[in-house]
């Protein structure tokens, strides 16, 4: 075994959101029932990566009012608004704020209808873990749940709508200027690999991605993106071809489509870089696509640093590398253990 | 200038919130670690008949005839259904309506559904599908980038199979050019890759009392599904409803239309509610993939290791539908030059029709591809200039005040440069040193 370690970093900018005057728009609705359980109609799917806690999370912030006391109904289009796709890492970016801006609404009629109840001027009071106090003293004054029951009582329904268009026009067609995205994703990892230069299998044995999140409003499900991503990234890199012949795939059962196993996945080290973007969510963007991208070029860059020779194409299979370093070796450019 | 620049301002706003930040735990968590969540695969209604589909078998052909008589007689079968049978226009696709629910007069990808069967059962349903005859024409298919290219070749679709042509064009080449102490060039080529979610498309329909045709799907996004399935189907919008599924992945793919149009057809035309599942080995064929892409890159830097071009290339392979290929090979022209600042550029990306699987929108959008080639430029740059990797990128990357690629100029939000100072730190901190360029190390 002639193994060779070597480390590469790459680095990214991604636009998030849709761009090209496609539109890129959130959309939710917000409902305090009487009891002050809070029901919000988002429509956005989330697919595993965790868009509903993101939903929870900044409707119960910009509420004031405790997670568990909130219910997310999402993606129908029997019951929810159009919030577009989950899709451009954008969900968080763009649904974060149509929440957001819903969840405020609904908080301006608890107060507005706390200050009725108490005679107290709406200026001097807040709501906080679900109970409307009085700014100055932190006393709780009546509970949320109480003032929604006063608002239905009145036939009003404590409910908001709350909206956020993302939409950025389109780059000149002849040049591609123009302010393409509302802000990009920001991201750079290392990696470290070895290199078998008898056979050309490469390991990636270390990676540390550090992927901008704006502000995680999750830290956890951040780091499962950023996992998510790097591994998905990782089989981009080194294993996963689908290869047709003559238009017909030959890669088309999982025993010939190879995707990476636990036991190719190595220690990722998630360093969460938060650099606040005032138009997301409480500074917030999407990372799912950032934490996908620089893991390739990172292997790639590891593999010259490990034996000299620069892969151009992908995914680098061992065959490709091995060859790589026959020709090396023909040409006297390979340096010889 | 070893500091972090988002350090400060995160630790400011810290603490300042009660849920933001936290790690609040994810609502369906404690159902999907207990296996009670239930995937359009598990779900059984009373009634419910079995979808399968006939793919096609060859990449490009003219079908002259389709014999279903003999499937239908397969007991338990209720439906055997091709274009005819579609009462709508039958059309669908991201950018443009190219892609066909069932093949028409023509196959362009064996991705191509050809007939759809309705059954007793997953068996039923499978011989039936087995018996369906396709009388058809071979045509020559269109499989590489030269190809595609030669304008003398089969057109896929009337239009040509140069589907779009864009342009990125900032400062003045030559300049730059003429400015650059070291210049690399490379041809790079990316391959096509599946998403492989856990979960295979899959979707289950019924007609409601009312009439409404109801759509389980796993989906990313149920209002552009109804937008596209009831013209396909020749239905009212507001007698579409989908709704999404609890999913197990998407990455892209299920950004398209996957099972809905052919699960609705079936349980309109029967009267039945309709489950529909791919196997894994049809969802690997059908749908769609990650664009292979060939990127020619020449990229330049002066003697002061500032970048001052990059003329590149970039085809992208979009198969035989177009999806969203348009807008991913164009955003992989306007990503072209990485996060950095470039100020001379000329990129030109083609949108290529062939008879391959149709590519579309896969995590990463175009972005993975031109990844890979400018930060392969990158290093190699900063190699020729005897700079490490890192102290290379950290000198042209974008800060507040520059412009990207398309001229946008950066704000506060911008934080690559904090991102490569995190690592930087780390490696430092670990005496983690690059072997290469031996001059920087």
């Amino acid at each position: 075994m002639a193994i060779r370690r070597g480390l590469g970093i790459g680095s990214m900018y991604y636009g998030i959101g849709y761009g090209f005057s496609r539109a890129d728009i959130g959309s939710a609705e917000i409902e305090m029932a009487e009891d002050g359980t809070t029901t919000v109609y988002s429509g956005a799917c989330d697919m595993g990566q965790g868009v509903m806690t993101v939903v929870t999370q900044v409707a119960a912030e910009e509420l004031g009012i405790e997670p568990e006391q909130i219910r997310v109904v999402a993606a129908d289009t029997g019951s929810t608004p159009d919030a577009g796709p989950t899709s451009g890492s954008r969900a968080t970016f763009v649904q974060g704020v149509a929440v957001q801006n819903a969840a405020a609404e609904l908080r301006e009629q608890i107060l507005d209808m706390a200050s009725r109840m108490l005679e107290c001027p709406k200026e001097n009071l807040v709501v906080r873990h679900g109970q409307v106090c009085e700014i100055e003293s932190g006393r709780e004054m009546v509970s949320v749940g109480k003032v929604a029951h006063q608002l239905h009582f009145h036939g009003r329904r404590a409910a908001a709508w709350g909206w956020h268009d993302n939409t950025t026009a389109d780059v000149d067609p002849e040049t591609s200027q123009g302010d393409a995205y509302a802000t990009y994703g920001w991201a750079t990892q290392l990696a470290e690999v070895e290199v078998d230069t008898e056979t050309g299998r490469v390991r990636l044995t270390k990676l540390v991605s550090a992927t901008d999140a704006g502000k995680a409003i999750n830290p956890v499900a951040v780091e499962g993106q950023i996992e998510g991503g790097a591994t998905m990234g990782l089989g981009y890199g080194l294993y996963e071809q689908h290869i047709l012949e003559g238009g017909i795939p030959r890669t088309n059962s999982l025993a010939f489509y190879l995707v990476p196993t636990a036991m190719d996945v190595p220690d990722i080290e998630c360093e969460i870089v938060e650099v606040p973007d005032p138009r997301g969510p409480f500074g917030a963007k999407g990372v799912a696509e950032p934490a996908t991208i620089p893991t390739t070029p990172a292997i790639l860059n590891a593999i010259y640093d490990a034996i000299g020779i620069r892969i151009t194409e992908t995914p680098i299979t061992p065959e490709r590398v091995f060859f790589a370093i026959q020709e090396a070796r023909d040409r006297g450019e390979f340096e010889e253990d | 200038m070893s500091e972090d620049p988002s350090t400060e301002t995160a630790e400011e706003t810290r603490g300042a919130y009660s849920w933001i930040g936290k790690n609040v735990t994810k609502p369906d968590a404690l159902e999907k670690a207990l296996g009670a969540t239930e995937y359009v695969g598990d779900m059984v209604v009373p009634g419910m008949l079995h979808g399968k589909i006939l793919w096609a078998d060859t990449p490009h052909a003219v079908i002259k005839r389709i014999d279903t008589e003999e499937a239908a007689r397969v007991p338990g079968v209720h439906a055997v259904l091709t274009a005819a049978d579609v009462p709508g226009s039958n059309r669908f696709g991201l950018a443009v309506l190219d892609q066909c629910a069932l093949a028409e007069e023509r196959v362009r990808s064996v991705g191509d559904a050809v007939a759809l069967v309705a059954a007793e059962d997953e068996e039923a349903a499978e011989e039936a599908v087995a018996k369906i005859r396709v009388h058809k024409e071979h045509l020559r298919p269109i499989l590489t980038y030269a190809d595609a290219l030669d304008p003398d070749a089969p057109k896929i679709h009337d239009g040509g199979n140069v589907f779009q042509h864009t342009t990125v064009r900032k400062g003045d080449l030559d300049k730059g050019i003429r400015e650059s102490a070291a210049i690399v060039e490379n041809a790079y080529h990316t391959h096509r890759m599946d998403h492989v979610p856990m979960e295979p498309e899959a979707g289950l329909a019924y007609v409601d009392p009312s009439g409404v045709l109801n759509i389980l799907v796993g989906t990313q996004y149920p209002y552009r599904d109804r937008r596209q399935i009831a013209p396909a189907l020749g239905l009212p919008m507001n007698k579409v409803r989908v709704i999404q599924a609890p999913i197990g992945g998407g990455f892209g793919r299920k950004d398209d239309i996957t099972a809905e149009i052919h699960v609705g057809l079936l349980a309109l035309k029967t009267r039945r509610p309709v489950r529909l599942v791919y196997t894994r080995e049809e969802s690997l064929v059908a749908n769609t993939k990650r664009h292979p892409m060939a990127m020619n890159f020449r990229t330049g830097a002066g003697a002061d290791g500032r970048l001052t071009f990059l003329d590149g290339d970039i085809y992208g392979d979009t198969g035989a539908g177009v999806s969203l290929g348009a807008y991913v090979i164009k955003k992989a022209g306007i990503h072209a030059t990485g996060p950095y600042d470039v100020p001379n550029i000329r990129v030109d990306t083609y949108t290529l029709y062939t008879n391959n699987l149709t590519s579309g929108a896969m995590r990463g959008f175009g972005v993975m591809q031109a990844a890979v080639a400018h930060e392969s430029q990158m290093d190699q740059l900063a190699h020729k200039l005897g700079m490490s990797p890192l102290e290379f990128r950290l000198k042209n990357c974008l800060k507040p005040g520059l412009a990207s690629s398309t001229g946008q100029l950066m704000n506060e939000g911008c934080g690559i440069e904090a991102t490569l100072r995190r690592i930087k730190d780390y490696m430092s901190a670990r005496d983690l040193r690059f072997k290469r360029p031996e001059a920087a190390s």
